[in-house]
């Protein structure tokens, strides 16, 4: 089979896993989770196939296009549902679909009491679909569709538990910040379809060169919007402040959402659109340093957050920040890489994170969590593999691929040196907030949960209540319903955790400098057009060992940094907080984001629009406009209807008047 | 059959080319046997077989259609052209026939009217239409519109123990007859003013090639033109000649007003087409603003005269004005583009009206009247139902997603391209207003009946059937064929606002056939 039809096949089972559970929801129970793992294990099995398919075709012949129909034409737009198969694509699909059908495996049984249990795996199924557009449509027309369902399904999801008002609240924000960003990847495509006259992404890219310039004004606008699209979907900086919220939703759906898949879109984008971005440096320098900005104000509050999957999703922005900086600074197969590895050792976080939350009761605060070393002794594995390689320690794999992003962008020279430099600063802050994580919940006294669990019972509150505001909890729709998982005890999350460890650990050598290069030649023909992507680019293999070895050290003097504060001398953490109170409020308040986007952005929007409904709207619009239009409508209608009386005789004489009318016009416009 | 074409073939008279001509005399010959087959004695016989025998009649007649197609050809002495505009409206006609047939199986008024009559004018009617899309000669025409006429005026009437129905046949009639009559008055005008019946002769006078000099602006081709087109204008129920529409679809059987609302509106409309874009098309700076205002005026009539309405089929007589406001604007046009958009919005308009008739039909036999309130908790009761009709209703109103989007932004695009850009602000702002009254059908059906829900809880199963207002009619099955109606057309909504393409290659056809187009 050709590699579209593997693609196609990728889109179409979880369309029907959707479909499927999506409309007999109340008749499945646990159908439902099979339905849906089994729909995104077989959509991995396929994304395998055009792996295969692809790799039996010549380097200068994988890109495969294909379009089922066209759904219109007009005013030039060609707007075909069309599929693009390239290295690109088959990579990310491969991501997309092995990570999804890992965590679905693992929901089967962290959702088991939940009430929305089949509602779940409906909107997970519909989310991966949206993901798999995204990443497998071949113009721009697909991608805005992909692009604005993945946000669709994440507001679906965040606000899962929907009778928590911080779950709605917090789903609400993400889809505003998220249509901002689909607000800038729409105007992006007009900024550049005005050039190229067509939306198919082959087409533009063949037809960049000619019709722009380096630095065109018109492309270095669209390119700067396409990075506000990224910004928002990616969380970066300003754009961020709804991630930490996002984690209202169910673990799972952080795990695969808003850790793996969904936020790496704006990568995803950045190197999908790569020929337009070479000839945008300008543009790219912006995302650069944006990305670097985000990495290290993300790991400040990582530093000070005590909600353990805040925690997690801080860590989530500071390692796409560096995939943003890769990406935009030209690093593509690096960014791609770490988005891979980050795929895997972040959703293994979250996962362990759901398994100790489960042993807690529901409680993710750090403050009461302690001592779950020998409680959990699997979950606290797997924690610490995944805590291991996102801090970059050797052998592990997030050591290779932040690494392989850090040494090309110093090689870059310029202005990248510096962004370089302080990515290893974010790579010590890295080191310490993650074992801070680890030791403040897994070392010391055990808590007293910890304590319940070593005598073979799990913690439960008494009357279930949100952490976060403490109201009381309906069961009817769940969180995670009355009874609590963990890992040790539930084999599909045992399965679905020890395969992403193993992954987390092993996935990193394919890529080993001067021994493998797997992605770099897989992606190389799709990267073929990239000067930024030559070998004139890439940091030599010394280089990178330097790099690594670096990278290593750092990784390990933050370990050592954590150790000594929160292990060998507890309370060190206290004393800088009392010493620093005002960086401690600073931090603590998220760098004021929330507060400066009400200042900027709420407040005046807020006070033009009270302004406006005192003014304008009650007395022009609500008494002039809307109240005119209205009235003029209802007395049309009642007009009509008063015409409408049903004597032939009436009816007989609106024809005669009408006939005249017309007629006269006729005679009148007769020479 | 083969002895009548011999018989035929010793009179002197026009070549007749049978296979081209043979959708209208499959028609008329199914009509003829039909008939006949009313005289059967025995009740049962007649109510089983004669449906049968007209849905193979009509499906023979959608069989030849299909089989000419495409193609295009001027026969009987230039009284007919057979091209792919005609085929396909007359497809449109035959299917909204089948349609009503299959509505009225277990309806009152075959029953009432005896099922060979009711049945046989029926098919005489779209054999009218077929004679009426095909005219291309003003005495064609004519005996077109009035062979599609005189069926509609009976079977408005034909259950005629029901008051209303007899009130909707008398008006029809009478209404009806002003519009045939202005209609002829202004043939007989263009034909003094050029002295020609065939229409390319008319369009090679108006275009100067006639014996006495170009004719344009005459007043008594002027006059003409105008009579036609108010004639027309009835037909196709365009304001300020569209008074009689909600009255007679009210008070007509269900499945009559369905097929009036779906195939006399088509037949009107690829009339309009035929007539202006290629007799008088030289004409177009003058009609072309004419048909504009009419336009215009439908549109806006139609749909604020939709708001206020309580009964389904007043609500939807309304809907079918300001429908035909949007398709004569792409008559208004004049080009290619124009005429295909229409034929597509033509054949969009048969999926999204058949999808909803099938709904009123069972509303009308479940509760016995067609409020709209009755529709209340039909979601509960029969969901098949219950999606066609939300699904023709957003379609009518234009929502993406359906077919009726395709249609409206193709007739956008036509207008705009055609230099109308204003009468697509004002097709726009139409579709806007009839939100008002399409979005209220669809709250109907969604809502539960007051108080069903209260007492039993939320929490049982969605199985429990609600007992609605005591009445145990309203939790009938709808029969099966009602359902299947629905959800045929609004399966076809969905799928050609998904998969537009096959449907524009279609209507482009007609596109093409009008030749003096560009």
């Amino acid at each position: 089979m050709s590699p579209t039809t593997w693609g196609w096949l990728v889109l179409l089972f979880p369309l029907l896993g959707t479909i499927t559970i999506g409309l007999g929801f109340r008749t499945y129970s646990r159908a439902a989770g099979v339905i849906g793992t089994a729909a995104i294990g077989l959509a991995f099995v396929c994304a395998v196939g055009a792996l295969i398919a692809l790799l039996g075709r010549a380097g200068t012949h994988r890109e495969v296009v294909s379009s089922l129909w066209s759904y219109d034409v007009s005013a030039g737009v060609d707007a075909r549902l069309q599929i693009l198969v390239d290295p690109i694509s088959v990579f990310m699909m491969l991501v997309v679909t092995g990570v999804s059908t890992l965590i679905h495996l693992y929901s089967t049984a962290y959702m088991r009491s939940d009430e929305g249990y089949s509602r779940y795996f409906a909107y997970l199924n519909y989310f991966v679909l949206s993901m798999l557009i995204l990443v497998l449509g071949g113009n721009f027309v697909m991608l805005i569709i992909g692009w604005a369902f993945v946000g669709a399904a994440s507001y679906l999801l965040i606000s899962f538990w929907y009778r928590r008002t911080t779950a709605t609240g917090a789903g609400i924000k993400a889809f505003v910040i998220n249509v901002l960003g689909d607000v800038g990847l729409v105007l992006g495509t007009f900024f550049i379809f005005r050039h190229t006259h067509t939306v198919s992404f082959l087409g533009s890219f063949a037809a960049t060169p000619h019709v722009f310039h380096t630095d065109s004004t018109d492309l270095v606008a669209g390119c700067l919007l396409f990075l506000v699209g990224a910004f928002a979907k990616s969380a970066q900086v300003p754009l961020h402040t709804w991630l930490p919220d996002a984690m209202e939703g169910p673990t799972p759906v952080s795990s695969l959402i808003h850790a793996a898949t969904m936020v790496t879109a704006g990568v995803y984008l950045i190197v999908r659109l790569h020929p337009l971005f070479q000839l945008a440096p300008t543009a790219g320098e912006v995302g650069a340093i944006i990305g670097c900005l985000t990495l290290l104000i993300a790991g400040t509050i990582a530093l000070v957050v005590t909600d353990i999957k805040r925690v997690i999703a801080y860590s989530t922005m500071s390692q796409i920040g560096y995939m943003i900086m890769g990406a935009s600074a030209g690093a593509y197969s690096a960014a791609l890489f770490h988005l891979m590895t980050h795929a895997f050792f972040k959703a293994l976080l979250f996962m362990a994170a759901g398994s100790i939350i489960g042993a807690m009761a529901g409680n993710q605060s750090l403050d009461r969590m302690s001592g779950f070393r020998r409680a959990m002794p699997f979950t606290f594995g797997c924690f610490l593999v995944g805590g291991l390689a996102l801090s970059g320690i050797p052998p592990f794999s997030g050591w290779l691929s932040k690494d392989a992003i850090i040494a090309y962008v110093n090689n870059r020279g310029g202005i990248y040196e510096v962004l370089g430099i302080l990515g290893y600063l974010g790579a010590l802050l890295t080191g310490l907030y993650t074992f801070r994580m680890i030791f403040r919940a897994f070392f010391g006294e055990p808590s007293p949960e910890a304590r319940e669990l070593e005598h073979g019972h799990i913690a439960h509150a008494e009357v279930p209540t949100n952490p976060a505001t403490g109201e009381e909890e309906d069961m009817e729709v769940g969180f995670p319903g009355p009874e609590h998982v963990i890992a040790e005890r539930e084999p599909a999350m045992k399965i679905a955790m020890g395969l992403l460890a193993l992954l987390a650990i092993v996935g990193g050598f394919i890529q080993l400098p001067g021994v493998s290069h797997v992605i770099t030649t897989f992606l190389g023909s799709s990267l073929a057009d990239a000067p930024l992507a030559s070998a004139a680019h890439e940091p030599s293999n010394g280089t990178a060992w330097i790099g690594l070895i670096i990278g290593a050290v750092i990784g390990l003097v933050g370990i050592t940094l954590a150790y000594s504060v929160y292990v060998r001398r507890p309370g060190t953490a206290a004393r800088f907080q009392a010493a620093l109170p005002w960086l401690h409020r600073f931090l603590v308040n998220k760098w004021y984001f929330d507060e400066l986007i009400d200042v900027l952005v709420v407040r005046p929007a807020l006070a033009i629009g009270r302004f406006v409904e005192t003014v304008l709207e009650r007395i022009v619009i609500a008494g002039g406009v809307t109240g005119g239009v209205t009235a003029a409508v209802r007395s049309g209608s009642a007009a009509v209807r008063r015409a409408q009386t049903g004597v032939l005789r009436l009816y007989a004489a609106a024809v005669i008047l009408g006939l005249s009318a017309v007629v006269l016009y006729f005679l009148i416009s007769s020479t | 059959m083969s002895s009548l074409i011999l018989a035929t073939a010793h009179v002197k008279g026009p070549h007749i080319d049978w296979a081209e001509l043979s959708p209208i005399v499959v028609l008329a010959v199914g009509a003829i046997v039909v008939l006949l087959a009313g005289l059967a004695g025995q009740a049962q016989l007649r109510r089983r077989v004669i449906p049968v025998l007209s849905l193979v009649t009509l499906a023979g007649a959608v069989g030849t259609e299909i089989w000419r197609f495409p193609h295009a050809q001027t026969i009987v002495a230039g009284a007919l052209r057979m091209d792919d505009l005609g085929l396909i409206v007359d497809l449109v006609c035959a299917v909204s026939a089948a349609a009503a047939v299959l509505l009225s199986l277990r309806a009152e008024a075959p029953r009432e009217a005896g099922h060979g009559e009711f049945h046989g004018l029926l098919l005489f009617s779209v054999m009218g239409m077929a004679v009426l899309i095909s005219a291309q000669d003003l005495i064609t025409l004519f005996i077109g519109l009035e062979l599609l006429s005189i069926p509609l005026y009976v079977l408005c009437a034909s259950e005629y123990r029901r008051e209303g129905s007899l009130e909707s046949g008398l008006k029809y009639l009478i209404i009806g007859s002003v519009g045939s009559a202005t209609l002829v008055y202004g043939l007989a005008m263009i034909y003094g003013a050029t002295g020609q019946t065939g229409f390319d002769q008319i369009a090679r006078v108006l275009a100067g090639g006639g014996a006495n000099g170009t004719l344009l602006g005459d007043p008594l081709l002027l006059s003409g033109i105008a009579l036609v087109v108010v004639g027309f204008a009835f037909k196709a129920s365009v304001a300020p000649f569209h008074q009689w529409t909600p009255d007679v679809y009210e008070g007509a059987p269900t499945p009559i007003t369905a097929f009036m609302a779906t195939a006399t509106k088509a037949a009107a409309l690829a009339v309009f087409l035929r007539f202006f874009d290629v007799a008088v098309i030289s004409e177009q700076t003058t009609w072309a603003p004419a048909l504009a205002t009419l336009a215009t005026a439908t549109m806006l009539i139609g749909n604020v005269g939709a708001l206020g309405q309580t009964s389904l089929k007043r609500l939807l007589g309304y809907s079918g004005v300001a429908q035909a406001g949007y398709m004569l604007s792409g008559v208004v046009v004049g080009t290619r583009l124009g005429v295909s958009s229409t034929v597509f919005y033509i054949v969009a308009y048969l999926l999204m009206n058949l999808a909803a008739f099938a709904v009123v039909q069972h509303q009308e036999a479940a509760s016995g009247d067609d409020r709209i309130g009755g529709l209340s908790g039909l979601g509960r009761r029969s969901p098949a139902l219950a999606w066609s009709i939300t699904i023709a209703m957003l379609a009518l109103a234009g929502v993406p997603g359906t077919v009726g989007f395709i249609g409206k932004f193709r007739l956008i695009d036509a207008l705009v391209n055609g230099g109308y850009g204003w009468l697509a602000i004002v097709l726009v702002v139409g579709a806007m207003i009839s939100l008002g009254y399409y979005l209220r059908v669809v709250a109907a059906v969604w809502m539960s009946p007051e108080g069903v829900g209260a007492a039993t809880g939320p929490t049982l199963p969605g199985n429990v059937a609600p007992v609605a207002g005591g009445s145990p009619e309203l939790d009938r099955l709808p029969y099966p064929e009602v359902v299947a109606v629905g959800v045929v057309f609004a399966a076809a909504t969905i799928f050609f606002g998904v998969i537009p393409g096959p449907l524009f290659h279609f209507a482009s056809h007609a596109g093409a056939a009008l030749t003096g187009l560009f």
